[in-house]
This record gives structure tokens, sequence and C-alpha cells, in this order.
């Protein structure tokens, strides 16, 4: 389909559950000895994900903890590959997961901007253009050369997203709305993000705000259980979902009684 | 702009490796500018002790030399410990990458490629000139010099090879790391690094060939310190045994891949 610049056919994926495993050759190999050993056992996670988004748009994903909505995003970035199913994005993926991630504490802040740059995608050499403004954005001209772990978590949260958003992305993920530094930063972030919003920029952006959602996108994807359970304008997805949830503890009230 | 959409996936593996590569050496460093040269000390320390302790037994296994015996002490050494430093060090790394792998589309593979790559620079960069030094003094045959970088070559590739192995089993085994101390162990102990090979009795002498260390260590060896021609075909054999070791790791490596998300 022309324009669309993700698209999910059919995907569903299994994951291992980590939590219950156990990390360790020895007990594993004596369990097997013993003839106690349990097989680990994978859970979907997604399941049937048909979706296709369109440049430009703004889509915003909705649902309760554990419905699959980071999973989902991983899955579009490339991060997880699903177990079924085919997932297509075309252009220059960012993506803003919490900030900072890359940083090794011990470098100073010119060598992190050239770390985070590159584990971004960026060459090095082009990030070697980009220290001044980067600096410039974080506010953080005069610290340069001090190492990353003497910063504070709002200037190392500055840094990180003065580094992710030096770009011109294609496709913009956002892990809930960011709330980096002071007040005065935090208007900053907003305006560059809004920027991205203008242009022809797509977006796809997690979030337990759902006024934010209402607001700021076009559409809504509400994930349930790793399925989609509805995909359609925002206004109506977010309504869907709430009265999802009312009904919900309604019954939980009803069963109480 | 970040984001590299012309890039080739080698160009942006290349970028991923150079970057992580510089930045394991300037942690290790901390911008000391001798720092490579520190990975000479250990090799010459231990060489002190061993020549202290044993030169009085095994000189006469070396033309009675007790400069023989030290310079094949050393040479061994720099090669064991260059592979011990590497795999113990990659051997975390798929783990410890964990968070950016969750976080950013990366790779797996260029954290444990990184780590043996910051080892092979400190090699190439502080212990290679040694063994060059040592060849012009001693075998006296330029020939040889040429020859050098091919058991070099050998143990680097051996390294890999096991790094992406260790790597890929820590991500679902934490308690590899006291395994694989004991595997080293039995590796340096199982190749003639401080004693001569004639000591071995001669059943035992044929397992020596199980320890892929054991064909770099003797080429080195016959490289820098005879003067007759080395050996090629030991050469051959470390390069072949190097080859077999990182195609399996490798497949080990690439087999298991895309589960490490969910365990790492």
């Amino acid at each position: 389909m022309p324009g669309a610049v993700v698209a999910l056919q059919d995907v569903s994926l299994l994951r291992w559950m980590k939590d219950e495993y156990a990390y360790d050759l020895k007990n594993q190999v004596f369990s097997i000895l013993e003839g106690r050993h349990q097989k680990q056992t994978r859970k979907l996670v997604l399941a049937d994900i048909n979706v296709e988004i369109q440049r430009g748009e703004k889509v915003g994903l909705i649902g309760a903890n554990g419905a699959g909505k980071s999973t989902l995003l991983k899955t579009i970035c490339g991060i997880l590959h699903p177990t079924s199913g085919q997932v297509t994005a075309t252009g220059n993926i960012v993506p803003l997961l919490e900030l900072g991630a890359g940083f090794d504490p011990e470098l100073p802040v010119i060598e992190n901007i050239l770390l985070y740059g590159v584990l971004l995608g960026s060459s090095r050499k082009a990030m070697l253009e980009k220290v001044t403004s980067v600096l410039q954005f974080a506010e953080l001209q005069d610290y340069g050369s001090v190492p990353v772990k003497v910063l504070s978590s709002g200037m190392a949260g500055r840094l990180g997203f003065a580094i992710a958003t030096d770009v011109e992305p294609d496709i913009l993920i956002l892990d809930e709305v960011l709330s980096i530094g002071d007040e005065h930063f935090k208007q900053k972030c907003r305006r560059r993000i809004d920027q991205f919003w203008q242009d022809h920029v797509t977006v796809i952006v997690v979030s337990h705000e759902l006024e934010f959602i209402r607001q700021s996108c076009d559409r809504a994807i509400w994930l349930d259980g790793g399925r989609v359970a509805f995909d359609g304008p925002a206004r109506e997805a977010t309504s869907r979902y709430v009265s999802s949830i009312e009904r919900e503890a309604l019954e939980t009230i009803a069963r109480l009684r | 702009m970040v984001g590299n959409p012309s890039g080739t996936v080698g160009t942006r593996f290349y970028e991923l490796v150079a970057i992580l590569t510089w930045r394991n050496l300037k942690v290790r460093y901390r911008g000391s500018v001798l720092g490579i040269y520190w990975s000479l000390l250990n090799p010459i320390i231990m060489t002190a002790v061993y020549s202290a302790i044993f030169n009085a037994t095994f000189a006469r296994y070396y033309q009675g030399s007790a400069l023989r015996y030290a310079l094949a002490v050393f040479i061994g050494l720099v090669a064991v410990n260059f592979f011990s430093a590497a795999t113990a060090q990659a051997l975390p790394s798929v783990v410890s990458g964990g968070m950016l792998l969750n976080k950013i589309k990366l790779p797996p593979a260029i954290f444990p490629v990184s780590m043996v790559a910051a080892h092979t620079f400190q090699l190439v960069a502080g212990n290679l000139p040694a063994l060059a030094v040592i060849t012009i003094l001693i075998a006296r045959n330029p020939y040889h010099l040429l020859l050098l970088p091919l058991p070099i070559a050998a143990v680097i590739i051996l390294s890999m090879g096991v790094a992406f192995f260790v790597s890929s089993l820590y991500v679902f085994f934490r308690d590899i790391p006291y395994l694989y101390e004991l595997v080293t162990f039995l590796l340096w102990l199982t190749v003639p690094i401080f004693y001569p090979v004639a000591i071995v009795p001669e059943q035992i002498r044929a397992f020596l060939w199980l320890n892929p260390l054991y064909p770099v260590i003797q080429s080195l060896r016959q490289i820098a310190l005879d003067r007759a021609t080395p050996d090629l075909r030991l050469i051959g054999i470390a390069l072949l045994e190097a080859l077999i070791v990182l195609a399996l790791g490798w497949l080990v490596f690439a087999a298991n891949r895309r589960k490490f998300m969910d365990f790492v």
C-alpha cells in the first residue's frame, strides 16, 4: 500500500518468560538428571496484530499495563522479531525510550555524545559536527569534558533528549511523554516535539495520559491482552477504553457484593 | 542527521564496533598514555618469577640458556594472557549490553566483537612490537617477521570464536564464569608455557594438540627464537583450528541471537 511507512501483517509474538527461568547451568543439569526438569514455556504477548500506519500519521497506543504496548513498539523498531507474521518499517526510526540508556558514566560528556549518537544510528563523523549544537540545546556548554556520572539526573536527561532529537527522524517512537528537567526545559522539549508533530514525521506514542492522546493524535490503537481491541479515531478509542475500564470496575464491585 | 538510511549493514556494524572498541579502551586506560604498555608489565613480571623458580631445572631444555627460557615463557604468556583476558571480558558483554539491546536495534555481535577488538589493539600495539624485537635479535631472520602476524591472527580468531560461544552461553547460564575459570586454567596448564614439551610423557603429548593454543604458541616460539625456518604446517594447523572454533562459536551465537532478547 503506498504511503504506509509501518505495516504489521498477522504479527504474533511468543516470548520466553524470564521470571520463571533459573539462569543456572548447575541446577538445570541436576534437575534433568533427577527427572524434575520443567520445560520452559513461552507466553503469547502479541496476537494477530494487523496495523498499517501512513506517512505523517500520529498514532497513540493505549491499554493496561502488560497489554503489549511497549512490546509492539519494540517490534516496530526491529528490536524484537515476530514469531509469525511480517513487520515492515521504512525510513529512519528514532526511539526516544528512557533517555540516557546508552551513556557510559565514566566517559566525558562529549565522548558520550559521540557514543550515543552512533548507537542511535549516526556515524561518528556526523556526530563530531553536532557536538556543539547538542551541548547548546542541553545547556551543558561548560560541561563538555566532565564525566557523565557527575551530571545530575536532570542534566543527563537533557543530554539524552538533545542527542536523540538532534535528528530528522521519519518515524519517531515515544514511550511515555517526556518530562525532563525543570519547567523551562520541558517547554523546550515540547517545542521540539511539536516541530516533529507539524512536519511529516510519523509519530507513534505510548501513553497513559489519555487526554494527551485525544488532543495530539489522529488515531489510537487500544491493545488488550496482546490483541488490537480497537483501532480508529483517537477520541473513540480512548472513550471505548475508558468505558471498558469502568465496566470492569462495576463488574468487580458487583462480584464483591 | 542521526540515522543512516543510506549506509549499508556493513558500515553500520563497523561504526558500532569502532565506537564501542574505543569506549572499551578509554574506560580501561582512563586517559593514561602509557596504558597499553601496562599489558607488557604482567607477562614481564610473570616471566621473572618463572625464571627465578624454574630456570635452574628447565634451562637445559633451551640450549642451556636462561635468556631463551625466559623468552619462551614470555612469548607463551603473551598469547595465553591475550586469550584469557579477551574471552573472560567478552563473556558478560552481551548481558551487559542487554539494556541497550532492549532500547535500540543493534546487532548483539557488536558487544563480544568490540571487546576482542579492544584486546587486539592492545596486543598489536603493545605486545607485537616486543615480539618483533625478539624475532630480530634472536631469530635474526627478516623473513620470520613476515610470518609473525600469522599465529597472532590465529590467536585473535580463536579468541573471537570462544568469545561468541561464552558470551551467548552467559545469557542463559549465569554460573558460567565459575566454570569458565576452570576451563581457562586447564587450557593454561595444558599448554607448555613455563615447562618444556620434552618433560611431558610421550603418551600424553598427543593430547596437548587438543588445546588450540598449543600450535599457536609453538609456532610463535619457532618464529621468534629459532634460526631454522619455522614449520609452516604448524602455522597452518593453528589457523585452521582457530577458524573451526570461530565457525562453531558463531553458529552457537547466531542460532541463539534472537532468543537473547527474552533473557538479557
